[in-house]
Order: structure tokens, then C-alpha cells, then sequence
């Protein structure tokens, strides 16, 4: 049976069957990266390329160097490249949200999805994902108000105790405490976009409404899969880092593109791999059986784009054939 | 369906807990309710001695010396009663005046610190517009007032003079501002005569304010008590206390009885004489200061304590540290860079002739921390501090260098700050540097560095266009100004001199003065001429732009060029790479600001050949060359061993002709990373 497979390895197997969608939002965001690195590149290469001083900056990381670098008249402000970084952070957010859906088609697919195939998904949901981000966003930002505002109130509480360590372990529960809920909003709205896009769902109240009742079902499974995978992504990026800082010579700026280039390309894997989750527990739990109307005349049926596991299935068909 | 209860039911327990936690400690933390208490005049043991039988006692008790060290001027006695509710002490004061300063004196002024945290003070007023280190006042809270009260004062032979005292503002004028209280006398005091004033006064500590008063239940009672001002320079000199400002005051003989509740744990300057316990659950703690010019102290119920001894030139110092129970693992890092410190100013500049030495790590969140006063200092350090984190070591080595510049060597901080924040900063360099290597001394972790020299220059050149060093420290143009260049440049021009007069005359220079003024109140001539003394330069033309001065430095190679003699030969031999071209090579300098001065120039060839130059500085350019060789030049750079720095922009002054696109690549790189490391978190959580 299909609910026994577990969450984490069938989301594991469909982020392996379909490697490509993380090397290519890996790309996009290098591609963006170094779009916006090139006015940093540039106003520090007019203060270090020809000064001896810059040495210090090679051969070990001097940060004095690097503050007085940035406070140079010639290097400009510092918002410039900042604001560069910001824009293009926001750029890789909305490509990440216009490509998801079809991301999450060919995760619920049983073979390679066609390019048409995934535009045409990325296509048909945009509208509805906008939606779907907006009533996330306003949910999400009430949640950690609240959350925060308590955060807040409990940190200002423990300062006045005369246990110096107190507001620090209140500071890092309460983080915690908070992490977990915005998990658990995360995993709503994650199972939301899947029935979206799996469904087709057109009226997107219904999709938030169905995982909302999802979410409240099945959040044991759910959330410690989604905490796991954070956890691996806790791992990865600490590892990289410390992979760079032990290894890396201070000298080899190629060594350190490296290792800090793969380290975020395996941390793009863990958010992969929730994403997979969602879809393995919509395929499982959240499938709507379909009556199909049968003419006399045969029906043509398409290949099945629904795991063979999830049963009881509902086939994903082409739209204009579902019945209503 | 269990588990999601459980899971649900896990954040509201963790909120419930913590909240339950945090009440507890708060309670925990609210100090216990006692009945306000208040020393009468009555009580309070006043000295009854006869004006005629006054003098300032010659004792020894707290000094490894057989006689006085100091002119004592002045001998505080002060038997003082701390509220721990109120954050209030009641106290009385005699203090005992010897006049030598050759000339009748018939008025007092002087200094209630205190008073400065009122919303109309000047010090607050300064705070505002200029910006604090502490609080910067975007409201008024009640828990920013403080006040010191004199409630009553009678001058021995002369009766009660309370109703004379009246507030003068000598700096600008505030009638508002209450820091400073003249007493004109009804008979002047003849030269060599002795007068006593015998006070009772009231303290209230705000919570802390430029490192003192009160936080939670710890306390640090620092400028608390009336204070007389200086005779100077032919005149009283008691400036209002102002945001930039410390303090002046003359040496002398402290006696100082803290009642506090019992539960408190003090320190405080000085040694401590007798500690008695009171039936009203309070103690009684006496400490007695010999050659001091300040007394500070302070009480909490949680330090831990250590005890240990330096054995320094004139004697053992009893070297106490008062930690924060979360600190106690930084104990050693603590006592380590206090035993550091002694060694290096003891071996370079005089002995440390005190009997004690206390730190004080300061509550947490206070403003009490990095202070000093005569034999107590605070530090400053949190919860996790790693190491490679040198912060510590650097506020505890700063503030124990001010038992030399301050304590000893005892400076108007109200007018010349750079003589002791700026000479200490720059001793505070080299014994950092010595320690813990010039460029690792703040910062040795994970591969990034900085030292305490960079960073007392980028202090200054960040703010190097409006101050001179020489200026009163309430008028510099705001905070950043006053700390980058009182301590920044101060720091750097003294750095930069060891390249003018040598590193082992500067060293020399330093100890002459430290000796030859440790105990009084030296001038800035004072400090310059010894320097000019001992190394047998005329420096005025240094003196002049730095000290006294703003102008700027910065010296850039402007251009390098090397061409073919032959250049003019058919173009395919002219500047051919091969061995038996001849380049004819210029290095053209530039002097971009107003500072003048000699410097060094470095240039490298091809080949490797290196040739050294000196520019004196005197024009606004000059061009180095031409150098003949059969190869080009490959780099040129000013101030080769890099002993100059006050120069504003030292990237400018070095270049090289081939470019070096590595460092630029290095630091995009860093860039690249936390660039994309956003985007996919921005992603992660919101799509």
C-alpha cells in the first residue's frame, strides 16, 4: 500500500528521478548571482587590482582591509551592490514561484515530463500561485507577528532576570517554537500548491482549504519530514563551510568558488526533497477519485502521469476530458 | 492523530514554560523590599578635629612605598550607606583641602557628577545632538535620572555655608545643568593652609549611564560623591561634565565605609581596612586609597571571585576579579591579560606601585562596562566569547593601561582626552601587538584577522577632517569625531612617530614622561617637549600638523612608466621582450592632503632589483627616475615597512603595473555566496 511508504523516501526517489530541476534552479541562481556580484567585482577591482595592500586580502582574509575597502570614496556606496543582491534575490524568487508548478508536475509524473508539458503547468498556475502567495504571505506575516511579538515580550521579560543565560535560551527556544509553526504553515501551503497543480484545482480556497484539513491529519508525518530535510540542509551548509574555512588555501580563490558553489547547489536538494514530500502525501492521502464518463464510443486513455503507488488513483488526464 | 497533538501541544508548553521561567527569574532578580534608610548627620562619624590640628595623613597602607608618592592634596572621608531599592546612597563627606597652590583661595567649586542625568543637563543635551556610547535618549525614561544632592555643608571655622552653594555652568552657560556647585567662602584660605568641609549628601544611580549606576542588583558607584575640582594653571579648574568627557581631580587619601546589604558582594578601590556585619542584615566594608584621585566601587550578590597575586617591582599586588557567573570560564583569559598588562607597562614605562588591583565583568546589558577609575577597573566581555575573540583582552589590557595614563599619570580629561584615552590606546597597541601579534590582535578566527593598530586607524580616518587632538573633549564636532580621534589618531600619530624618531626612542620617551610626571597633572607641552628631549629633534613641524592641527595625509603613486630608450627605432624593435632593451622608468608621487611628510618609496623591477627612495614631501608631486635597465618596472609603494598611519588611503599607496585580479575575485566570491545563499532562502520560505 501506497500510505505505507514512507514520506521522506518516496519524496527522496522523485527528487532523484527528476535532477535536472534542481541543476537548473541551481544555474538560475548562479546566473543571477553573478549578475548582481559584477558592481561589487567592479568597485572592488578599482581599489585592489593595482594596490600591494590587497595582498592582505589573499593571503589570509584581513577584515580591516576589507572594511577600509568598503569605506573608499571610489567604491561607491555599498547600497548599490546591495540593492543589486536584493533585486536579484526577489528575481530568483519569482522565477522559483513561476517554475514550481511545473516542477511539481513532473514530480507526480511516472516518466520525464515533455518541456511543453512543464511550461504548460507553469502556464495554467501562475494566476492561481499568485493567489495562493498572497493569502500565504498575509497568513504567514500574522503567524510570526504574533509569534515574534511574544518572542519579543518573553526576551524583554528574561532580561530582567539576573541569570545572564536565560534571555539567550528564551531567544533560542522561542526561535524554535517558531520554526516549528512556520513548518507546519510552510506544509500547508506546500500541499495547497500541489493540489493546485495536480487538481487543477481553479479555485485555490479549495486547495488551501483541503490541506489545511491535510496538514492537520497528517502532521505528525509530515512535519518531521520537512524537519529532517531541514535538518540535512542545517548540515550540508555548515559542512560546506567548514569544508571551506579547513580545507580550502586562503589563496585559491577556484578551491573556494568550489566548494562554496557545491555546497549551495546541495543545499537547493532539501527544499527539493520537501517539495517531493508534499507531493508523495498528496498522491497518497489527497487524491479525489475521478468519474470518469465513459461515451460509448471508446475513450482514448492517456498514458497514467500519476505514481503507480498512490492508489486509490485518480489519473491525471489531459483537462479537457475531466468531467466536472 | 496523537502525534499531531503532541506536536501542537509542544510550542504551547514551550511558550507556557518559558514564560513561567522567565516570571521566576524576573522575580528572582527584583531586589528584596527594604525600609529606606538614611545616615544622619548626627550618627556619622565626621572627623572632630580642630581646623587647626588639620592635615592630610601621610599613611602608606595602600601603596608598596615607605613614603607618600604624591602631592596629596586632598582626603576624602566619607561614610556612605547604599539603598539597594532605592538605587540610592546616603552619605557624609569630610574632605580635607591642603592648599598649595601658592595664592588665597576664596571660593570651591565643586563637581556633582550625578546631576548630569537630568533631561535639561548639558550632558544629556549633548548626548542627544551628538550621539553617546550608551543611550542616546530617544525618550526620556525615569530610569535614566540621577541626581546628587548636598544637603548640607558647614566649613570648619566658618559654620554652615549651604545656603552659599550655588550651581555655575563655566562651559556653556546651561542654567539647567546642575554638575558643578560653587562655595564662595566668608574667609579665603591662606597658601599652605588646610580647610575641611564636612558634608552629608544623597546619591540617586540611574540605571547605568556612562559606566555608572545601577542594573538589575548589580551597582557601580563611580563620580558619587561631591567632588572638588583643580587648581590649575593658576585658576579652579571644574568643567560640567559633558557626554565626551572624564574627569580631574587632584591626588590625596581615601577613606571610605560602604554599608551595603549583606548579601552583596563589593570591591572597590583601594585596600580594604575592616568589614563588619550590622544587626540590620547590612555590612559595613572600609577601604582606604593612599596617592589616588578618584574612588570607585561596586556591589552585586552573584560574582564569583578570584584572588591572586602579581608580583610586581615595589611589591605583591593583590590582583581581585569580580566575574558574572556565566563568565567564569573566561577567568583565565581575565587574569592572564591582567598579569600581561603589568608585566608590560611595569617593564616599559614604571612600576605599578598599588597594593590591590580589581576587574570588575559588569552586569550584563549594563553601561558600566570599560571603565576606569584608580585601582578598579571594568571590562567587558558576554556569555560566548571563543577564542581568536580577543575582546576581552582588549577592553581589560585598555582600561588597566589607565592606571598609568590617568591613574598615575593624572591629565585633564576634561581638555586634553587624547592624553590619556589616545597615549593609552596607543600603549594599548603595542602591548596587544606584543601579545597577540600586530595583526591578529582583536581578531584571529576562522581565517579572518585584524589588529588593534588597523583599527584604532580606521577610527580616525573615518572621522579625519573636523578635530584636532589638542581640544577640549566637549567641543569636538560630535561622539565619532571625539573616539576617532582622541583615541584613533592619538594612537596612530604616536605610531607613526616611532617611524620619525625610532621605536626604541619612542619607548624611551614614553618612560622618561611616565616617571617624571606619574603623580601630577602634566600638560601637553609636558608630553611633547619630553618626546622632543629624549630624541633630540626639533618635531614641531609633526607636533604642529598633528596634534595641534587637521590636516589630512595621503600619498598616492600617481603613475609608473617605464618605456624603450629606443623607442623611436622601427616599431618591431622598439619595446621588443627580449634581454637587451633598455627601459627608461619614472614613478611620479603624489601628496593629495595638506600633511607633509618625509617618506620612504620602494621600487621593484621585473627582474626583482629593488631601489629605495625618499620623498620629503614638499611639493604636491615629484617623479622618481629615470631608472636605466634592461627591465621594466613592476611595482612602487610608499612607506614600505609600513610605519606610517595616519595616512588616510593606503591602498593608493602602492601600485603595481601588471593588475592583480585575485584579491577583487576573492571578495566577490564571498559576495557571490551570501547573494545566492539569500535568494534560496527567500525562496525556501516564501514560495
Amino acid at each position: 500500500m501506497a500510505e505505507k511508504q514512507g514520506l521522506l523516501s518516496s519524496g527522496w526517489r522523485m527528487v532523484g528521478r527528476n535532477k535536472r530541476y534542481i541543476v537548473w534552479f541551481y544555474v538560475l541562481n548562479l546566473f543571477l548571482g553573478l549578475f548582481g556580484t559584477v558592481a561589487f567585482f567592479t568597485q572592488a577591482g578599482t581599489i585592489l587590482d593595482h594596490s600591494l595592500l590587497a595582498d592582505r586580502l589573499v593571503h589570509g582574509f584581513d577584515f580591516g582591509v576589507y572594511v577600509e575597502m568598503l569605506a573608499r570614496p571610489e567604491f561607491g556606496p555599498t547600497t548599490a551592490s546591495r540593492w543589486a543582491g536584493v533585486f536579484l534575490a526577489v528575481l530568483f524568487f519569482v522565477a522559483t514561484a513561476l517554475f514550481l508548478p511545473g516542477v511539481l508536475q513532473g514530480y507526480a509524473s511516472t516518466y520525464r515530463l515533455p518541456r511543453e508539458d512543464f511550461f504548460r503547468a507553469c502556464g495554467r498556475n501562475l494566476w492561481r500561485f499568485i493567489r495562493l502567495m498572497i493569502v500565504a504571505f498575509i497568513i504567514f506575516l500574522i503567524v510570526a507577528g504574533v509569534l515574534f511579538g511574544i518572542r519579543g515580550a518573553l526576551e524583554k521579560a528574561a532580561d530582567e532576570s539576573t541569570n545572564e543565560l536565560l534571555p539567550v535560551y528564551v531567544s533560542f527556544a522561542s526561535l524554535f517554537v517558531i520554526f516549528l509553526v512556520m513548518s507546519i504553515l510552510r506544509i500547508w501551503f506546500d500541499l495547497a500548491q500541489a493540489d493546485v497543480v495536480l487538481s487543477d484545482q481553479r479555485a485555490v480556497r479549495k486547495s488551501i482549504g483541503a490541506a489545511f484539513r491535510h496538514t492537520w491529519r497528517g502532521m505528525g508525518r509530515l512535519l518531521a519530514s520537512y524537519v529532517m530535510a531541514t535538518i540535512v540542509a542545517a548540515i550540508v551548509l555548515v559542512a560546506g563551510i567548514l569544508v571551506w574555512m579547513k580545507f580550502v588555501p586562503p589563496a585559491s580563490v577556484m578551491g573556494a568558488f568550489f566548494v562554496s558553489q557545491l555546497t549551495l547547489l546541495l543545499l537547493l536538494i532539501p527544499r527539493f526533497w520537501q517539495r517531493g514530500v508534499a507531493v508523495t502525501y498528496y498522491l497518497q492521502n489527497m487524491v479525489q477519485p475521478i468519474a470518469v464518463v465513459e461515451s460509448v464510443t471508446a475513450v482514448t486513455v492517456v498514458a497514467p502521469v500519476v505514481a503507480e503507488s498512490a492508489v486509490p488513483v485518480a489519473p491525471v488526464v489531459p483537462p479537457e476530458t475531466q468531467a466536472s | 492523530m496523537k502525534m499531531r497533538w503532541m506536536i501542537l501541544f509542544f510550542p504551547m508548553v514551550s511558550i507556557i514554560g518559558l514564560s513561567l521561567a522567565v516570571m521566576r527569574h524576573a522575580a528572582e532578580a527584583a531586589p528584596p523590599q527594604a525600609p529606606a534608610t538614611v545616615v544622619s548627620a548626627a550618627t556619622a562619624p565626621m572627623a572632630a578635629r580642630s581646623a587647626g590640628a588639620l592635615a592630610i595623613p601621610d599613611t602608606v597602607l595602600a601603596i608598596n612605598s615607605d613614603e607618600p608618592m604624591s602631592e596629596r592634596v586632598v582626603h576624602y572621608e566619607i561614610d556612605a550607606k547604599y539603598d539597594a531599592v532605592k538605587h540610592a546612597v546616603d552619605a557624609t563627606e569630610v574632605l580635607t583641602y591642603h592648599n598649595v597652590t601658592g595664592q588665597a583661595l576664596d571660593h570651591f567649586p565643586f563637581h556633582l557628577y550625578q546631576n548630569a542625568f537630568q533631561p535639561k543637563a548639558t550632558w544629556v543635551n549633548e548626548a542627544k545632538v551628538m550621539g553617546s556610547r550608551d543611550t542616546n535618549y530617544e525618550k526620556w525614561e525615569d530610569k535614566y535620572f540621577g541626581s546628587e544632592e548636598i544637603k548640607h555643608l558647614e566649613v570648619v571655622g566658618q559654620g554652615d555655608l549651604t545656603a552659599q552653594l550655588h550651581f555655575i555652568a563655566p562651559d556653556d552657560g546651561n542654567k539647567e545643568d546642575k554638575t558643578v556647585i560653587d562655595l564662595p567662602l566668608s574667609k579665603p584660605i591662606a597658601p599652605g593652609e588646610y580647610v575641611q568641609f564636612k558634608m552629608t549628601f544623597q546619591t540617586k544611580f540611574p540605571e547605568t549611564q556612562a559606566r555608572s549606576g545601577y542594573k538589575r542588583d548589580f551597582v557601580l558607584g563611580g563620580q558619587w560623591f561631591p567632588k572638588v575640582g583643580v587648581f590649575w594653571h593658576g585658576a579652579w579648574n571644574c568643567h560640567q561634565y559633558h557626554n565626551t568627557t572624564e574627569f580631574f581631580a587632584d591626588f590625596g587619601v581615601y577613606d571610605v565605609k560602604l554599608t551595603v546589604p549583606q548579601k552583596e558582594i563589593v570591591g572597590a578601590s583601594g585596600v580594604k581596612v575592616a568589614e563588619v556585619s550590622n544587626p540590620d542584615s547590612t555590612k559595613t566594608v572600609t577601604y582606604h586609597g593612599d596617592d589616588i584621585h578618584d574612588f570607585a566601587w561596586t556591589a552585586a550578590p552573584r560574582y564569583k571571585v578570584r584572588e591572586a597575586v602579581y608580583q610586581a617591582q615595589m611589591g605583591p599586588v593583590q590582583m581581585r576579579i569580580l566575574m558574572q557567573p556565566a563568565h567564569w570560564s573566561q577567568v583565565d583569559r581575565h587574569e592572564n591579560i591582567l598579569r600581561q598588562s603589568l608585566d608590560h607597562f611595569e617593564k616599559w614605562y614604571g612600576p605599578y606601585p598599588y597594593k590591590t588591583l580589581t576587574l570588575v565583568d559588569t552586569e550584563p546589558g549594563s553601561a558600566a562596562f570599560g571603565m576606569e577609575y584608580p585601582t578598579f577597573i571594568t571590562g567587558g566581555t558576554t556569555w560566548f566569547m571563543p577564542e581568536g575573540l580577543y575582546g576581552p583582552e582588549l577592553v581589560v589590557e585598555h582600561e588597566f593601561g589607565h592606571q598609568y595614563w590617568y591613574g598615575m599619570v593624572a591629565t585633564n580629561e576634561f581638555e586634553d582626552a587624547w592624553m590619556d584615552e589616545g597615549i593609552n590606546s596607543y600603549s594599548e597597541v603595542k602591548v596587544l601587538d606584543s601579545m597577540l601579534g600586530k595583526d591578529t590582535s582583536i581578531l584571529n578566527l576562522a581565517g579572518a584577522t585584524v589588529g588593534e593598530r588597523e583599527n584604532q586607524r580606521l577610527g580616525y580616518v573615518s572621522m579625519a577632517d573636523f578635530d584636532a587632538m589638542a581640544k577640549n573633549a566637549y567641543e569636538f564636532y560630535n561622539a565619532n569625531s571625539y573616539g576617532g580621534v582622541t583615541y584613533g589618531k592619538t594612537a596612530s600619530v604616536l605610531l607613526t612617530l616611532e617611524s620619525i624618531i625610532g621605536e626604541d626612542t619612542m619607548a624611551k620617551a614614553m618612560r622618561v614622561y611616565f616617571m617624571k610626571y606619574r603623580f601630577t597633572h602634566p600638560s601637553k607641552e609636558d608630553f611633547l617637549k619630553t618626546i622632543e628631549e629624549v630624541s633630540g629633534k626639533d618635531l614641531r613641524w609633526y607636533f604642529n600638523q598633528a596634534v595641534y592641527g587637521t590636516p589630512v595625509m595621503d600619498y598616492k603613486v600617481a603613475r609608473i612608466e617605464s618605456l624603450p630608450v629606443n623607442w623611436y627605432e622601427e616599431k618591431k624593435k622598439a619595446g621588443k621582450d627580449d634581454k637587451d632593451t633598455v627601459y627608461r622608468s619614472y614613478v611620479w608621487l603624489q601628496r593629495k592632503e595638506d600633511f607633509v611628510m618625509p617618506v620612504d618609496v620602494e621600487i621593484k623591477f621585473e627582474n626583482g632589483d629593488k631601489i629605495r627612495e625618499h620623498w620629503d614631501g614638499a611639493g604636491r608631486w615629484t617623479r622618481l627616475g629615470p631608472y636605466e635597465k634592461k627591465t621594466k618596472l613592476a611595482s612602487a609603494e610608499i612607506d614600505p615597512d609600513h610605519k606610517i598611519e595616519i595616512d588616510r588611503n593606503d591602498f593608493n599607496n602602492s601600485y603595481r603595473t601588471e593588475a592583480n585580479g585575485k584579491p577583487a575575485r576573492k571578495v566577490a566570491n564571498y559576495w557571490l555566496f551570501v547573494e545566492q545563499w539569500v535568494s534560496q532562502a527567500l525562496a525556501w520560505w516564501a514560495v
